[in-house]
């Protein structure tokens, strides 16, 4: 798969500041995209668009950098930098998944290196979700009476046995099987539950399989 | 010989002069002239001022008991003495006081104005004072006498105040110090990040001169950012005696919102400023007009701290009063004031914080008085309270002598 370029956002109310840190970023090769305040970034971001990570001062007016964080989850890596980090600040934001807190002024050598491994981890999660896209676009494809077939499969049962449940007869069952296979483009069973598992399909709003 | 020749020489001869006369009407008139001499120089030497009877060339014809213990001499020491020993302003041709061919040589100067000088006692010790210099003139002859008030104790009320201010202006910036640090942080990063910046474009092939440009002007200004930042910290902390100049407020209202504008964000205030240009300039000391505004605005600050953030808006107003008077009003939308508390607010040592020390208001109310002005509170209507502060405008600031 090519490689998507990546992207790093700044947040920071302070315009040299935004401006200085750019350039640094900019000349390590980076491609940046800056924002005044966490209002702008949440108005003009997609971050699911492409692999990111988010600098993010910490003091922002109106919304600030810990509460930005909150409301974005773990969509994307976070860098914070901070004028003062006191302890409870740098625990809160780790916690709730910070990738790094630096102080200001942050030298350069520490911020490239944390966007770097912040850049490493969006790749991952990136591609992470193109294949989760992929899966889900595959499940998508299958008919509600296919789902359930195959919530029941991937927990092992026989085709007799989810004849059963279902009560029909085990020949439209296997039937049902082959087309699930043949949908989700796997050749075994253990491909069908990995893919399962991998995509998370059914905590993300499919047939939750039966206890 | 003159008659104010004659007063003096009484005045400076302390055991009379007793020439011996057989004659005993002469000797009858001698003994009341003596007696009126004497009820005289009791008189002088009882007088509350010190006081002193000057020659032509500025020297000490006659001074009287007060003079004397004033500037530590003894009994009769004075006389002779040039004035400026006592008064080193006479010596000075600026000085309206100047004695040169004194005091003919300046007879259209006022005779009676107050000044206030440094004066010089025997020892060399000096202490602040006032003097008054009359002129007059007696049958024939010109005399001068001045009259010296020792002012040290006002000045020192003057200089207690100012301590107090002083050290609230060092305890308001003592709890600004994490947003203040923040202020000068903010431009060290800049420049931290644009130096680093410009190090990797000058080591890339080819060198990216425009934006090394751009960067190496962005450090200037981070720069002089920083030391605009210090300039006002040291403009406020800064122990100075109080000196009245033209001042325009809303300068004085805008530097008070830029120290305050990291304690705004993290407090979650916001901060609506509502200038109108065309107040003219008030005369006032600049450095503790904006001690007032900072605890204006803080104090707003703090009444708001309960109430959610959405709400959370000091504005500031400066408007014309009347012709002659500017308005500042500092309006927040807190939970307002005890109905009965709106004035007992100023008392000295009043509080309803837990860490205040009680003087903000109390300060700033010496001090808006000093200008000549009024300071007061009221609840809004809808919501919180606002105070007010009135100032003349131009330069009579109504309490000329009170300044230093």
């Amino acid at each position: 798969m090519l490689e998507p370029e990546t992207l790093v956002f700044v947040v920071d109310d302070d315009d040299s500041v935004r401006r200085a840190l750019a350039r640094l970023i900019r000349s390590a090769g980076h491609s940046v995209e800056v924002f005044a305040s966490a209002r702008e970034f949440l108005a003009e971001v997609d971050v699911d668009a492409r692999p990111a990570c988010l600098v993010l001062d910490v003091q922002l007016p109106d919304l600030d950098g810990l509460q930005l964080q909150r409301q974005l989850g773990a969509t994307l890596p976070i860098i914070f930098l901070t004028g003062h980090g006191d302890i409870s600040m740098t625990v809160h934001a780790m916690k709730a998944g910070a990738t790094d807190f630096l102080t200001k002024p942050v030298r350069d050598i520490d911020l490239l290196r944390a966007i770097e491994s912040a850049l490493e981890s969006a790749n991952q999660r990136y591609a992470n979700r193109c294949e989760r896209d992929t899966l889900r676009q595959r499940f998508n494809r299958l008919t509600p009476r296919e789902r359930e077939v195959m919530a029941l499969i991937v927990t092992g049962r026989l085709n007799k046995q989810v004849a059963g449940e279902l009560g029909t007869a085990e020949k439209t069952i296997k039937a049902h099987r082959a087309r699930v296979m043949t949908k989700m483009e796997v050749t075994s069973l253990a491909q069908l539950v990995h893919i399962v598992d991998r995509a998370d399909i059914f905590s993300a709003g499919g047939t939750r399989p039966p206890a | 010989m003159s008659t104010l020749r004659a007063f003096h020489r009484v005045l400076s001869d302390h055991h009379g002069s007793g020439s011996g006369s057989d004659n005993e009407s002469i000797t009858q008139e001698r003994a009341s002239h003596d007696s009126l001499v004497e009820g005289f120089r009791n008189v002088w030497q009882s007088l509350p001022l010190a006081t002193f009877m000057l020659g032509s060339r500025g020297e000490v014809l006659a001074a009287n008991a007060r003079a004397e213990s004033l500037f530590d001499y003894e009994d009769g020491e004075m006389i002779g003495k040039p004035v400026s020993l006592l008064v080193p302003e006479f010596d000075d041709p600026r000085s309206p006081l100047w004695c040169n061919g004194f005091p003919s040589a300046s007879p259209d100067r006022p005779s009676e104005a107050t000044r206030r000088v440094v004066a010089r006692r025997k020892q060399g010790t000096e202490f602040p004072a006032e003097i008054v210099v009359r002129r007059s003139s007696f049958q024939e002859d010109t005399s001068t006498l001045a009259f010296v008030e020792d002012r040290s104790d006002h000045y020192e009320l003057v200089r207690n105040q100012q301590d107090l201010a002083h050290l609230t202006r060092v305890s308001t910036m003592g709890e600004l110090a994490g947003s203040l640090a923040h202020e000068l942080n903010q431009p060290l990063t800049a420049i931290l990040s644009n130096v680093q910046a410009a190090q990797r474009f000058m080591a890339a092939d080819p060198i990216d001169v425009a934006e090394v440009r751009d960067i190496l002007n962005d450090i200037v200004q981070d720069d002089y950012r920083a030391s605009e930042v210090l300039r006002r910290i040291r403009a406020t902390v800064k122990k100075v005696d109080m000196e009245s100049a033209p001042l325009d407020l809303a300068t004085v209202i805008r530097d008070a919102v830029l120290l305050l504008h990291t304690d705004a964000i993290v407090r979650e205030t916001r901060v609506a400023l509502e200038i109108c240009d065309d107040v003219p300039a008030v005369c006032a000391d600049k450095v503790q007009l904006q001690q007032v505004a900072l605890n204006l605005l803080l104090n707003a600050f703090d009444a708001m701290s309960q109430v959610v953030p959405k709400d959370r808006v000091v504005s500031v107003e400066l408007a014309l009063q009347s012709e002659d008077m500017a308005r500042i009003a500092v309006r927040d939308c807190g939970h307002g004031l005890t109905v009965g508390k709106l004035d007992a607010i100023f008392k000295p040592f009043y509080t309803s914080k837990p860490h205040g020390l009680g003087l903000g208001l109390s300060i700033s109310r010496s001090i808006v008085e000093l200008h000549g002005g009024r300071i007061w509170a009221e609840n809004n209507l809808d919501r919180g309270a606002t105070f007010y502060v009135t100032l003349p405008i131009g330069s009579d600031t109504g309490n000329q002598r009170s300044r230093c």
